[in-house]
């Protein structure tokens, strides 16, 4: 069960390190992401007083990019492609498949925070159409049973954890 | 800086280098249509409609980000561009709701007159509007986000005009709005309620709360009559009344484009029901109208009643800070010449006007420099910047703009407060007692005089010294070497309760520099508020931080007219143009031009004032535009003092405390109510005039004491502004340019040292320390009185307006966490406070910027309850305790019934 508390530690260390330096924003927000899974509210705050920046331009960048998330993401982050290429492919009916198998809508996140299915505009791997990423890991010439054995590996590997 | 030519729509041009094509145009009456371009934000380049066509190569710039080029070839409305800026348009109105029928910007709408310019009739594209909810619970602002047009200009001002910060874009594309943190409503935003975004909003997304719909019939330019900036105006009329404020047009006023929550919201006091339409008498106990004539004549009658029996010295004249340059002239010229006594002064004495005339008297009378640090604008040229015990986040809003847009440009703030204040933060080192709880008993007294004292002595050690300036102006500075090198540094480390690092730091960033320093009430009203201000001057001279630009001393005038007052000589020791009484060649200057006698002697001060009736020896007092009975401290002291008086005449607008106990009322005009001047802390005197007439019988108190000063005898007294202001110009030269009623400077222009006048020395003064006190355990803590933005001074207007009055800020006092932990207390419980002097009760709120055994109180909320804890003690007295702190005692109360 992913626990809703903020590590404030970890977030003071994260921070420290990319102080002082204006342009420093997006690499300290990608690190909070990946270090504690996403970007808490209540960490802005603190991220712009470090940055000498104001709260709501921290907050413009964040809401900004798609790439950023405010609210806990699961531990398996799956994109699933609906580009062009992929589209043709049959994207979209691999998309019900795993909509189906994790039954969780696009945008939404399992309830025990393992894991959150989002979509992208294109993954630019258009010759592994019909694709899509889990974390940082590229899955192509995908179909329903590839999906579900892929699924099943990281329901397998999570379960470890 | 190089001139290139270039040619807009057949006209040849020039214009510097650097400036962009459509200020160029600008610069020569070619209009160029524009919804995100403002002349004091940078450029943007968002809209397009700025889109110009190049002639040579028949590329289209947007005219405000592109720089002029020489022999650039330009048309503004070839028929390419034309079709380009209706296509921008017709997409905008195709997300625009199709309210304009009932949209109250009317008229005012930029997007709806570049539309109607444009000719643009139905819109043939699909029409998606992007609703977005509307928000007005605050009392101030209206936004209607699905009329924004993501010009930028609200942000844009809100980060680089004003520094709050509150706002900035989420998201992106078609569902990109300006947004505060987690799109919070803006009263629970880091908003200061400024209004600035309003004014500048092209589309009425963004408007203020009035009751007044649609576009006012005029506007009229103005100076706003609440605090010393001196901003200007722009006063929206409808039916004789105010209706509406924004910044002025003009380009080189104080404020631009900025104004503050008050400047911007607080107007509506100018209609309140509260207001003085009629002369009224007192008639057995009760106040009943009259007529002019009688009141008058009552007045007169019985002042040279009194004075006959009592002789002049029985009566009092305590004129107004906030009353205009030529009133306060006229007042202060009946009460010396007809009345022939110098008792005369004015509110100002509780903001810091003592203070002015501390500097003024240490300034050299050669006149070949000045203390003061002049205009706001030179704070950009500043090398540092030191404030001391001032909060101009809340006191002078938009000087505050100026320190935080110097800041975030580099320079170097210097704050010393006992809370964190806005400023702490923006600030490059925070000076603050640490917090060791012995000293907290100690440091609200002596923190600002041994943090002087200690930074004196190490920046004389640090070879901060500017010996040359020294050794031509100055002398005693051997003396006051040597005070320094035996000082005691731990000692001064260890009552001001201060933190080594802290004070390096803040040593590293003074050194070697011109110093331009900012005091405020924390410094100035308390108790060895003198003592610091002399060592200020003493590290000011020692570093020779006078007459360079933008160093020396900006002293916080918190009154629109307190500087105004004080030159116009509406004090007890001095005459207009800060002439001396005691000085029996300054007296003759002006009694050659009244051709009456001027008493001798210094007159009684405001307190001495109240404290002479209650002894009996004073037995009238003629008050305009004061409200003592709110403002002083001990107000039964006050009450009982007031009412031992044989007479109290009233001259006021709005009918307060001190209205309520007088035995003649005479009602007065407002600020856009009459013409007059202002001169603002920056020494520049301001002229303004009616936007609207008084209400009701009110007369503007310039007429009223011309009115009196015929019923006592003296026909002749010019009362008109022109004439006064030749009458004072034959004295005070430089106040001759305010004739010309064109926004003149009275600052002593001439900044740099003229050393050919080398004559008196001015003279360091010697360095003091504070001495100990102890405190009982009776009152643990120690109370920090200041103001909120939302008021002004006592709050006798600002309490009138409906806006302010509605806003959610109670004015709840603050308490450090770690206290109200060992209190049980959380927000909004009710505390009972006592004081040596009395008590109050008020609700709560948990702050981390205040230290344990420290709570803040604001002033002002509650018709100034705050004064109950306070005594009245003259200022600038060495027993004195000052007025912005006392020892206090917490407790907790039962909670209030539920009451507004």
């Amino acid at each position: 069960m992913k626990s809703t508390e903020i590590d404030w530690e970890k977030l003071a260390d994260i921070i420290e390190t990319h102080t002082q330096k204006k342009w420093g924003l997006i690499p300290l927000l990608q690190k909070v992401q990946e270090r504690i899974g996403y970007i808490p509210p209540e960490s802005i705050e603190a991220i712009a007083a470090a940055l000498g920046l104001y709260p709501s331009q921290v907050q413009g960048v964040i809401t900004f990019y798609a790439g950023f998330s405010t609210e806990p993401r699961g531990k398996c982050v799956l994109k699933v492609c609906r580009g062009t290429a992929c589209h043709v492919k049959g994207g979209k009916s691999i998309l019900r498949v795993i909509q189906k198998d994790l039954d969780l809508e696009e945008g939404e996140t399992s309830p025990d925070y393992q894991f959150t299915l989002e979509t992208a505009a294109c993954l630019g791997a258009c010759f592994l159409a019909p694709a899509m990423m889990v974390d940082r890991e590229y899955y192509g010439k995908l179909n329903p049973t590839k999906v579900g054995s892929v699924i099943g590996e990281y329901r397998k590997q999570k379960g470890e954890d | 800086m190089e001139t290139i030519s270039l040619t807009i729509n057949g006209n040849k041009i020039s214009c510097p280098e650097g400036q962009s094509i459509l200020e160029a145009a600008e610069a020569h009456d070619i209009k160029i249509p524009k919804l995100c371009y403002h002349h004091s934000l940078k450029p943007f380049g968002a809209c397009r409609l700025c889109l110009v066509e190049d002639e040579k190569t028949g590329k289209l710039y947007a005219s405000c980000v592109t720089p002029a080029a020489p022999d650039m070839v330009i048309h503004t409305h070839s028929p390419q561009i034309i079709k380009h800026r209706r296509n921008i348009v017709l997409l905008m109105m195709a997300e625009h709701p199709e309210s304009c029928i009932v949209c109250n910007k009317g008229n005012r709408c930029h997007l709806r007159l570049i539309a109607a310019e444009l000719g643009i009739g139905e819109n043939a594209l699909y029409p998606m509007p992007n609703f977005a909810p509307l928000e007005q619970a605050n009392p101030f602002i209206t936004r209607d986000l699905s009329k924004c047009i993501l010009c930028g200009k609200c942000i844009r001002a809100d980060h680089e005009l004003v520094c709050a910060g509150a706002i900035d874009y989420n998201s992106r594309g078609f569902n990109s709005r300006p947004v505060t943190l987690h799109e919070l409503p803006l009263e629970q935003s880091s908003c200061t309620f400024c209004g600035t975004c309003v004014s500048i909003c092209p589309t009425g997304a963004l408007s203020a709360k009035v009751d007044f719909v649609g576009t006012p019939e005029k506007e009229s330019t103005s100076i706003c009559g609440f605090c010393g900036v001196g901003c200007s105006l722009d006063l929206g009329v409808a039916g004789n009344k105010v209706v509406d404020v924004n910044p002025s047009h003009l380009k080189n006023s104080v404020n631009d484009a900025t104004l503050c929550v008050r400047g911007h919201f607080a107007h509506d006091f100018l209609n309140s029901e509260k207001r003085l339409t009629h002369p009224l008498i007192r008639h057995e106990d009760e106040l009943v109208p009259t007529t002019w004539d009688d009141a008058l004549e009552s007045a007169a009658t019985r002042i040279l009643e009194i004075k006959k029996q009592h002789g002049p010295d029985s009566i009092g004249f305590l004129g107004s800070s906030k009353c205009s340059n030529e009133e306060n002239y006229l007042f202060q010229k009946i009460a010396r010449t007809l009345i022939q006594t110098n008792n005369v002064d004015n509110g100002g004495y509780t903001s810091g006007r003592l203070f002015l005339d501390l500097v003024d008297q240490r300034t050299d009378k050669a006149g070949r420099f000045n203390f003061f640090a002049g205009p706001l604008a030179g704070i950009e040229q500043a090398e540092v910047v030191f404030v001391l015990g001032a909060e101009p986040a809340h006191t002078a809003p938009v000087f505050d703009y100026y320190l935080k847009r110097s800041a975030r440009k580099g320079l170097p703030l210097i704050v010393a407060s006992h809370r964190e204040t806005d400023l702490a933060r923006d600030a490059a080192s925070w000076i603050h007692p640490h917090g060791s709880s012995a000293a907290a008993h100690r440091t609200i007294d002596t923190f600002y005089l041994e943090l002087i004292n200690l930074i004196s002595a190490r920046l004389l050690t640090g070879e901060a010294v500017d010996s040359s300036f020294i050794s031509r102006f100055t002398s005693g500075f051997e003396h006051y070497k040597e005070d320094l090198l035996s000082l005691d540094q731990e000692a001064c480390m260890t009552k001001a309760d201060l933190n080594s690092e802290t004070i390096s730091k803040a040593i590293d960033l003074l050194a070697g520099k011109k110093i331009t320093f900012v005091v405020g009430d924390g410094l100035m009203l308390q108790r060895y508020g003198k003592e610091a201000m002399e060592a200020l001057l003493n590290l000011a001279l020692m570093t020779g931080s006078i007459g360079y630009n933008g160093a020396g001393f900006h002293v916080m005038s918190k009154e629109n007219n307190l500087v105004g007052a004080w030159d116009m000589g509406t004090v007890p020791e001095t005459l207009p143009g800060r002439l001396m009484i005691d000085s029996e060649n300054d007296r003759r200057r002006w009694e050659e031009i009244w051709e009456a006698e001027i008493p001798k002697s210094r007159g009684l001060d405001l307190i001495q004032m109240v404290k002479s009736a209650e002894e009996g020896r004073l037995k009238a007092l003629y008050i305009m535009g004061e409200n003592p009975l709110r403002s002083l401290p001990q107000p039964d002291f006050i009450l009982n003092s007031l009412k031992s008086l044989e007479l109290i005449v009233a001259q006021d607008i709005l009918c307060g405390e001190t209205v309520e106990i007088a035995d003649l009322v005479l009602p007065a005009a407002a600020f856009s109510e009459k013409a007059g001047s202002f001169t603002n802390m920056e020494g520049k005197i301001q002229c303004f005039s009616a936007a609207v007439p008084p209400p009701g019988q009110a007369k503007s108190d310039l007429e009223i004491l011309g009115l009196l000063a015929e019923k006592l005898g003296a026909p002749g007294y010019k009362s008109n502004n022109e004439e006064i202001r030749k009458e004072i110009s034959s004295t005070i030269t430089s106040f001759s340019d305010a004739a010309a009623c064109k926004h003149p400077i009275w600052i002593r222009e001439e900044t740099q040292t003229d050393e050919s006048l080398v004559e008196e020395q001015i003279r360091f003064s010697p360095v003091t320390s504070s001495q100990d006190t102890e405190r009982g355990d009776q009152y643990p803590f120690i109370a920090l009185f200041g103001s909120l933005r939302f008021h002004l001074g006592s709050g006798t207007r600002t309490e009138q307006s409906a806006r302010i009055s509605d806003c959610d800020v109670k004015g709840e006092i603050e308490v450090s966490p770690t206290d109200a932990e060992k209190m049980s207390l959380v927000d909004s419980d009710r505390i009972r406070i006592r004081s040596a002097a009395g008590e109050i009760e008020r609700d709560i709120r948990v702050n981390r910027t205040i230290e344990a055994g420290y709570i803040y109180i604001p002033t002002a909320f509650n018709s100034n309850d705050a004064r109950n804890l306070l005594r009245l003690e003259p200022l600038l007295e060495n027993d004195s305790s000052g007025w912005n702190s006392c020892p206090v005692s917490i407790e907790k109360a039962e909670t209030a019934a539920v009451d507004k």
